[in-house]
């Protein structure tokens, strides 16, 4: 049981109250989350700094144009933040956040971290369209009912872990059958508690697990089961991974967007990765034939080397790709059994170590010795 | 398939244990196939992932790391980073449907110039029995 | 120009006949390998290939319905790092070659024991057209190939390109680099021309034994006409653009969706810093300089500087600007970035009186000066008065 803070109003209205009154006490000095930008259906994240600004925030607009973990990594990568800030991030995001801390990529000093249980976010086309205002109330609908909403990320509808574990602050979202009338939030520390005194409000107590969520997680398992099981068919073996990967360009956009993917100068954008003529002459002679530029294969499969075992299928990847390769949910097929193996969740515990960063000594004792 | 198939495996053996073993195979006069090209590595520690990954997708039928038994690394740890290593690499080439079995750790001790011979053979002979690797014909990776 | 080209049979239609020529090329032996988009198996797609053996041009295609890799950022990404011991072809697209020429001043590719061969280019399909709805793109693509810019699913790049072939046509006679441009326009539907560009193209002709005996009349009058349309459509498209972005509020509007994923940048052909200034260490700062920028204006927008990314990449290679449009093809979120850059280059090229990928004698912009120009910019001017500066009409 936590202490609850609930605000007499209809979620997305009464979270802004709660950041105005933030704000006002100047118990925070800002707050980071999204914002409409003019009147178009796109939104970025935003530092607000004033009451003028926070009217057009609009913090659980189902599109992440960004992953805000990569964002709140990038602000804290020098040094924490000086004064106390607020962040709102959907649970992939905050457990990407978490995943690079773990790097020592990020602090998580002075941010007030809160997240809500998330309904999932569309595709990017979406906003781009036009077509994403239209289905909002359909998507608030499914968000009270704990059914996946229609047309989402694929990772969105096949996510179970969209109940965020290390948030100071929880919002009721999917799974609030209450969503219109009555903004939850569930004070999960004593940092969220703090930042919660006084607002406006009444304090109760509660926790935030429904009937409606525990339905809603069994959909996703389902969801996830299916998806798994249809990407089988791509990745199936060399002649489909060729299938697969063959639209690929090369633009690195996955990697770019991917909040794992932290490196300053990625392996696969340097030199190293870069052919001399000697290889290609060498290919030309044993296969009379070479792709340009080469290591398509090499790229991706190597990415998973380096970031599937902390891959939180945000879907970032997928949704940037010009060509429509379904990244993220391949990346959800290798990143899911490597996570078991080491019997790890990224994002799950800010103390528990990276699996490729440490070891047993007494484990896969078999290894090796065959 | 071809009689005089002989696979061609790229090996990154440990400085101070398993190279040292097939140093001892050889000056020992063991019979070792000649399938089998050596790179020293100074830990199966240092080993990238990478590398690995890179040599299989550039045509190696089978690519073995080699390294200290478990609590024998000359540098303590090494070999323990190694272990997590290939189990992710083995478990990624499984999850994309390419044969994991072309890519393969082994424990061999400096003494063990024996173990090395017989791991060689035994590895090479199974390679021999899948075949070359089929990524070697193929343009479009 | 060459007063005489050779002639290929197209009886079963251009791509064909393009593609049965350059397999000959291979066969006997006018180079060792080619640079060519051929069909990945298994898919729709087209990739790169260095083809060595004449059978994997089967499925080769000079003018594929979409542009995937830029022609020369893959030439570029098979050359950079020296000098082929190998001889080597590479087919291109007019605008693929005039990056090809901007690389090479820029020293990042090599062309030596390369043969470059160009094509007379319709045009094709945008990326996200092509992997949403391929039976449809494919369709389009057909009557893309007959009307030559007049069809509505044509890219947007496309549709306002008006150097679409050999660039010796126009009056600024330049000097080039193409080997064999190869005329798919007028005259003859049975037929393509082989245009020899070069004393290495005519050699390759003669290898073939393919006589030079076809007027180049036809071909000429064609692309003359069809560049007359398409200067005009590019001016009227570019006038009638410019009000819709003028000024910061629209500008920056333009930019609203922009996530700053960079693929524009990493897909350019001319932007080829191994890391880019706007990806580096630079640009990242302490969170009391971002709180602070946050307070000055009440928000601040994240990811950071997306305006300054644009117009410092802008700033960076708007000059070598070929308005290929792969920028345009790969953004997530279709920001005209190609519209925009290319109405740019066109603003400010000529102030250089530079055009990107013409004249190859020509050094870029940047990396020459003459002591007496621009004194319009000096104060006090040598004339006596500071006039301001006078960009020249759009060539």
């Amino acid at each position: 049981m936590s202490n609850v803070l609930k605000i007499k109003k209809e979620t997305s209205e009464g979270i802004l109250d709660f950041f105005k009154y933030l704000l006002e006490t100047d118990k925070v000095k800002g707050i980071f989350t999204l914002k409409k930008m003019n009147d178009s259906e796109a939104r970025a994240y935003s530092l607000i700094t004033s009451l003028d600004e926070l009217k057009q925030a609009d913090p659980f607009y189902p599109v992440m144009p960004v992953n805000a973990g990569k964002v709140l990594s990038e602000m804290t990568l020098k040094e924490a933040v000086g004064d106390p800030v607020a962040a709102v991030l959907r649970p992939c995001e905050l457990r990407a956040f978490v995943e690079l801390v773990k790097r020592v990529q990020a602090d998580t000093e002075n941010i007030l971290l809160i997240s809500l249980t998330c309904e999932g976010v569309f595709p990017l086309d979406e906003t781009v369209n036009g077509n994403l205002g239209k289905q909002l109330p359909a998507y608030q609908d499914a968000a009270k009912k704990g059914e996946n909403a229609a047309g989402l990320r694929r990772t969105c509808e096949a996510c179970a872990h969209f109940i965020p574990g290390l948030a100071d602050i929880t919002v009721s979202f999917a799974g609030n059958k209450d969503l219109d009338t009555g903004c939850t939030l569930v004070l999960n520390t004593p940092m969220g508690e703090e930042f919660s005194r006084g607002a406006p409000g009444t304090m109760g107590s509660g926790e935030i697990q429904s009937q409606e969520l525990t339905q809603l997680t069994e959909k996703r398992k389902e969801a996830r089961n299916k998806m798994l099981q249809e990407r089988q068919e791509d990745v199936k073996d060399l002649k489909s991974l060729v299938t697969t990967f063959a639209a690929c360009l090369s633009c690195h956009g996955c990697s770019h967007v991917c909040p794992i993917c932290y490196c300053i100068l990625c392996d696969f954008d340097s030199k190293i990765h870069e052919d001399e003529p000697s290889n290609f002459e060498s290919d030309l002679a044993r296969k009379g034939g070479a792709r340009v530029p080469s290591g398509t294969l090499l790229f991706h499969i190597g990415r998973m080397t380096h970031m599937a075992v902390s891959c939180v299928n945000c879907g970032m990847c997928s949704d940037v790709c010009p060509v429509n390769i379904p990244v993220a949910e391949i990346f959800s097929m290798v990143g899911d059994p490597l996570q078991e193996i080491f019997e790890y969740l990224p994002g799950r515990d800010i103390e528990e170590a990276v699996p490729s960063g440490t070891y047993k000594e007494e484990e896969f004792t078999k290894t090796g010795e065959q | 398939m071809n009689e005089t198939y002989i696979p061609q495996i790229i090996g990154f053996l440990c400085n101070w244990c398993s190279y040292t073993g097939a140093d001892l195979a050889g000056v020992s006069r063991m019979q070792i196939p000649s399938s089998l090209r050596v790179i020293r590595v100074m830990c199966s520690g240092r080993v990238n992932p990478l590398f690995v990954l890179k040599a299989y997708l550039k045509g190696a039928d089978g690519v073995m790391i080699m390294g200290c038994h478990p609590g024998d690394c000359h540098y303590q740890k090494g070999n323990y980073n190694a272990r997590r290593r290939y189990i992710m690499l083995d478990q990624i080439l499984k999850s994309v449907g390419l044969d994991q079995e072309r890519i393969g750790l082994w424990w061999v001790s400096a003494s063990e110039g024996k173990r090395y011979a017989q791991v060689v053979e035994e590895y090479t002979n199974k390679l021999k029995a899948k075949g070359p690797n089929p990524i070697r014909e193929e343009i479009f990776i | 120009m060459p007063a005489k080209a050779a002639s290929f049979p197209a009886k079963e239609g251009i791509q064909k006949a393009a593609v049965d020529f350059l397999k000959k090329t291979l066969e006997q032996d006018c180079y060792d390998a080619l640079l060519i988009p051929v069909k990945v198996p298994g898919s729709s797609s087209y990739a790169w290939v260095l083809a060595k053996e004449p059978g994997l041009l089967d499925e080769a295609n000079p003018l594929p319905p979409v542009m995937t890799i830029q022609g020369g950022r893959a030439l570029s990404d098979l050359t950079k790092h020296g000098i082929f011991k190998h001889r080597i072809g590479a087919v291109l697209r007019p605008c693929e070659y005039r990056a090809a020429v901007e690389l090479f001043k820029l020293k990042q590719l090599h062309l030596d024991n390369i043969s470059l061969i160009t094509i007379d280019c319709p045009g094709a399909v945008p990326l996200k057209d092509f992997h949403n709805n391929y039976e449809e793109s494919i369709k389009n693509y057909e009557n893309i190939l007959k009307t030559w810019g007049e069809d509505d699913s044509i890219r947007q790049a496309c549709a306002r390109c008006h150097r679409f072939s050999l660039a010796d046509l126009d009056d600024d006679a330049s000097p080039t680099m193409v080997d064999i441009h190869i005329g798919i326009l007028g005259g003859d539907k049975d037929q393509i021309l082989l245009i020899p560009a070069s004393p290495n193209g005519r050699e390759i002709l003669e290898k073939l034994d393919l006589p030079l005996d076809q007027s180049l009349e036809s071909w000429k009058s064609e692309v003359k006409k069809i560049k007359k349309k398409k200067t005009d459509t590019r001016e009227a498209l570019h006038n009638e653009f410019k009000p819709e972005i003028s000024g910061l509020e629209k500008f920056a509007a333009v930019f609203d969706q922009c996530i700053n994923c960079h693929n524009c940048m990493r897909v350019c052909p001319v932007c080829y810093c191994q890391q880019c200034y706007f990806d580096s260490q630079t640009q990242h700062l302490s969170p009391t300089n971002y709180l602070e920028r946050a307070e000055n204006r009440g928000a601040l927008r994240f990811p950071l500087d997306t305006l300054l990314f644009h117009l410092g990449r802008m700033s960076h290679m708007v000059l070598s600007c070929v308005s290929c449009g792969a920028c345009e093809d790969a953004c997530p979120v279709n920001i005209p970035v190609g519209k925009v850059f290319s109405w740019v280059a066109d603003e400010t090229q000529p102030a250089f009186e530079y055009s990107a990928g013409m004249d190859t004698s020509e050094p870029l912009p940047l990396q020459d000066f003459l002591k007496d120009e621009f004194c319009e910019v000096e104060t006090p001017c040598e004339c006596g008065d500071i006039k301001s500066v006078e960009v020249k009409d759009n060539v």
